[in-house]
């Protein structure tokens, strides 16, 4: 059953030299219980996509097209007031850096009763214990540990902490921006196994933000391939690692480090993101590309279905 | 050719800058209060050509030998033997302006130098200089200065520029002291140290031209005390009596009686004073914003 | 390739090192934080050797005892077989002319009131090499090597006006303009992204290769390590708990904590190498 759907959105930004178009014409569906990865290099728009879902954009950064389909309303046209009953409740999000977020002079329990107090004002005593109970038992930090403050705690059991407080309302979906960056691989790995167990006893559904693709294919059922405020690819993550069809994905595929199989070769270029508020005409990733054709310089690609669950924004590579 | 592109880089910042201290309505008044001001002083450099009746220490108008209001030979009216009031009052503001931009210059050059090598030495020498600064910071200044005049009669000019720069430099050393710590840790520091750099190249070349805006920053503040100490020195007569302060003129005023009779002499030194501390005051604050970018009016970037 | 035909450049012997601590606001006591204990080590000339560990092992303070930036409590480091414990003055110039670092912020390592050009020949003018010409010459060929090209571009830019990844090739090329015999890179590429990480690692094998300069590569991330290392040292709580070729460790580890961290590395393998799994792919 399909949870949310997102068509056509763009995102700009106003800035002192212009208009960024950080995000161009996205379109995606998340399906319940499913987990999405949003991955791609710095620019590339991906922490814009996840602001926006919130309705979290700053001040100088607006939808300027496109809809977002939640639960049968447009989260877009929706006013400020009713979109707050959407946060949290039904959509919640764990921030970058989000650990630094919690207040220290407030024991991590009071912080949580907070988040749920703030959307349900007439939760009761009891209730209130008992859900935070049954949070820090479902991120897995003891109960004991509930009188703490931010500071007694770990990095990863603030980020468990985070992730507790984003599940108060019981959102049927969570996103997630680089949740684990600034922790230790041992401790991002728990995390990240703590986000798949929970993911699958809730039935919750994940979008899941990182530049490291190799975090975003070891939780996500599906993977969609940013750059330059584009979904250059999107598939299941089976057919992105497998099949990859854009070459920004392969770039990316070519310097994802492991520790077996073959010494990757590096290819004899990086990455850059071209100027978004004076941005390119035909194919974003032309530049550096080499597999462009005269083609691709001024006419701006088409998705090619390469299956009915996997397309790329490419017209050479099949 | 790296000289010019220094050159030319350090005009963009200062082109930057000025397009952000345009913005603050406190730096626009300060600065055309300020130039008021300084017009003012150079204005004084001409008043000789007026002619000997005039100068405003000892020009006497032969006809005019007492107070008298504002007329068209006097346009603030003369004092008390007859010396014109306007001519002493841009002669004021230059005092003023020498006074203010000399102590607070040798306070700053001072007290920077005291903060770096105090920051970036640490240990015993930074406890010691510390300790001196606090001592001198106790101390209060007006009184000390006060007693001096006493002791040694009448002070010249530059010894209390001197003197006031002497006990005003702890201020700024603390200041440049709390910079140059955090700078110290910075990663290009280190860097510095790794390649080979001895402590006093990495003080002058990395952590000066790092911590060399706050100490212009705190040069404006210092000018208005210089400005107000020397003002109130010579208010209570122990000031320079072969300069013609605003302060000085003051003291004349009251010294002769005439606080009460003669607002067109009363009022012009008090105003300048005000205005002109104030004008470097708002100079100050505008630049705060100009350096320190969290205090800027926001620009978004995505 | 007999493992002993390779002498060591730096070697640590016994190494420990201790910070003081404030255990909490009010209380007066310090706390004794243990950063290094007893580390034993030996980097062969020539080779890139893996630091690896995660936040708080001790491989920064390691890195940072084996440039001088700070002295061991206990023990001694050799470089070449000369002891570097107590060098100073022009001893000490000397060995820094042979021993450089690279840092991991490249926002924070370069001086942001100098120019490209001025920062990379600094290290040229503390020793008092070449004349002004010939040092510009110097720099000039440095930003060529490390792929900053054309240099005049560079030479007169200023930091804020490069990216990270131009940024971090800056600090290369100053660590390398003194033609140093070892190189400290302390996790150089942990604040950029993989495509222009891989692009700097490239260039540290090229100049390994070149120029037969030895790297002591500090990071938290196995797989890079696996990558660009010969030689990989694990390092856990100030402790080196494993040490062998790149491949030996990750293939064979012996240590716990070594498979602890293996095994924790993110991957996908179709089929499913790891137990939780999301759940098996629904066919559609």
């Amino acid at each position: 059953m399909t949870l949310l759907s997102v068509e056509n959105v763009c995102v700009s930004y106003r800035t002192k030299n212009g208009v960024l178009n950080a995000v161009d014409d996205i379109s995606f569906g998340l399906d319940e219980g499913r987990s999405l990865g949003f991955v791609g290099e710095s620019g590339c728009g991906k922490t814009t996509i996840g602001m926006a879902l919130m309705g979290l954009l700053p001040e100088n950064g607006s939808i300027t097209q496109g809809r977002i389909i939640y639960g049968g309303r447009d989260l877009v046209q929706l006013s400020a007031e009713a979109m707050r009953t959407v946060r949290w409740n039904e959509i919640a999000m764990i921030f970058q850096a989000a650990m630094n977020a919690l207040n220290p002079v407030h024991r991590v329990h009071e912080q949580i009763r907070e988040a749920i107090l703030a959307h349900h004002p007439d939760t009761l005593q009891a209730d209130l214990q008992q859900r935070v109970e049954m949070l820090f038992d479902l991120v897995e930090i003891p109960r004991e540990r509930m009188q703490d403050y931010p500071h007694q705690f770990s990095g990863g059991m603030k980020q468990r902490a985070i992730i507790a407080m984003a599940l108060a309302c019981d959102p049927k979906m969570v996103i997630a921006d680089e949740p684990t960056t600034a922790l230790d691989v041992i401790v991002q790995d728990q995390i990240l196994q703590g986000i798949k167990t929970i993911q699958n006893r809730m039935n919750i559904s994940v979008i899941f933000i990182s530049h490291d693709i190799a975090v975003v294919a070891d939780v996500c059922h599906d993977i969609a391939v940013m750059f330059a405020g584009q979904i250059v690819e999107f598939g299941s993550r089976e057919e992105v690692f497998e099949t990859p069809i854009h070459p920004y994905t392969r770039l990316l595929l070519s310097s994802y480090l492991t520790l077996d199989g073959e010494r990757p070769e590096p290819i004899a270029f990086a990455a850059k993101t071209p100027n978004l508020i004076t941005p390119p005409s035909g194919c974003r990733f032309y530049e550096q590309c080499p597999k462009a054709t005269q083609a691709c310089e001024n006419d701006p690609p088409e998705y090619r279905e390469i299956s009915s669950t996997h397309r790329a924004l490419c017209k050479v590579v099949d | 050719m790296n000289i010019l592109a220094d050159r030319i880089h350090l005009i963009e910042r200062l082109a930057k800058g000025w397009a952000i201290f345009r913005q603050n309505l406190l730096g626009k008044i300060g600065l055309t209060l300020m130039i008021i001001f300084a017009l003012m002083a150079l204005a004084s450099f001409f008043t000789p050509f007026l002619g000997p009746t005039y100068d405003p220490m000892t020009g006497v108008d032969p006809e005019i030998s007492h107070a008298t209001g504002p007329s068209w030979r006097h346009w603030l009216g003369t004092d008390f033997i007859g010396r014109d009031i306007f001519t002493q009052l841009l002669e004021g503001a230059k005092i003023a302006f020498m006074v203010g931009l000399s102590a607070a210059f040798i306070s700053i050059v001072l007290g920077t130098i005291v903060g770096m090598l105090s920051g970036y030495l640490g240990g015993v020498m930074d406890t010691l200089l510390m300790r001196l600064a606090d001592m001198i910071m106790v101390m209060p200044s007006l009184l000390i200065l006060l007693l001096l005049a006493a002791l040694f009669g009448q002070l010249n000019i530059w010894l209390i520029v001197l003197l006031i720069a002497l006990l005003r430099w702890p201020g700024v050393s603390r200041i440049i002291r709390a910079q140059t710590l955090t700078l110290k840790q910075r990663p290009f520091i280190e860097a510095a140290k790794v390649a080979g750099a001895s402590h006093l190249r990495i003080i002058f070349r990395h952590i000066m031209p790092n911590v060399l805006p706050l100490s212009f920053l705190y040069m404006t503040f210092r000018v208005t005390s210089a400005i107000l100490v020397e003002a109130a020195l010579a208010f209570l007569g122990f000031g320079d009596p072969s300069q013609v302060s605003w302060g000085m003129m003051l003291q004349w005023v009251w010294k002769t009686g005439h606080m009460f009779q003669a607002p067109y002499w009363l009022l012009p030194p008090g105003i300048c004073i005000s205005l002109l501390t104030l004008s470097f005051y708002m100079l100050g604050r505008a630049m705060d914003e100009v350096l320190d970018p969290r205090l800027r009016k926001e620009e978004h970037s995505g | 390739m007999a493992d002993a035909d390779k002498k060591p450049i730096v070697q640590l012997n016994g190494i420990s090192k201790f910070y003081k601590s404030q255990t909490s606001f009010f209380k007066a006591s310090t706390e004794t934080v243990t950063a290094l204990k007893d580390v034993t080590l030996e980097i062969p000339k020539g080779e890139i050797f893996g630091l690896v560990g995660q936040s708080g092992s001790g491989k920064t303070t390691m890195g940072r005892l084996v440039v001088k930036l700070e002295d061991p409590d206990e023990g001694r480091i050799l470089l070449e077989g000369q002891e570097i414990n107590r060098l100073k003055g022009r001893a000490l110039k000397k060995f820094r002319m042979k021993v450089q670092m690279i840092f991991q912020d490249p926002y924070q390592s370069l001086n942001p009131h100098l120019s490209i050009a001025d920062t990379i020949q600094e290290p040229l003018s503390i020793h008092g090499i070449a004349t002004r010409q010939g040092r510009r010459m110097k720099v000039i060929k440095s930003l060529e090597s490390v792929g900053l090209s054309p240099a005049l571009d560079f030479m007169n830019r200023y930091p804020h006006q490069l990216s990270g990844g131009q940024r971090q090739r800056v600090a290369i090329a100053r660590a390398m303009v003194l033609k140093p015999e070892f190189v400290v890179a302390d996790e150089p590429t942990s604040m950029l992204d993989a495509t222009i990480a891989i692009q700097l690692f490239r260039l540290i094998l090229d100049i390994r290769n070149r120029f037969g300069v030895t790297f002591l590569f500090i990071t938290h991330n196995l797989a890079a390590a696996r990558f660009l290392c010969d030689r990989i040292a694990v390092i856990h709580h100030g402790e080196i708990v494993e040490t062998g070729t790149a491949e030996k460790v990750i293939k064979d580890p012996q240590h716990d904590y070594t498979r602890k961290l293996i095994s924790a590395q993110p991957s996908f393998t179709y089929g499913g190498a790891n137990n939780s799994e999301i759940g098996a792919p629904e066919p559609r």
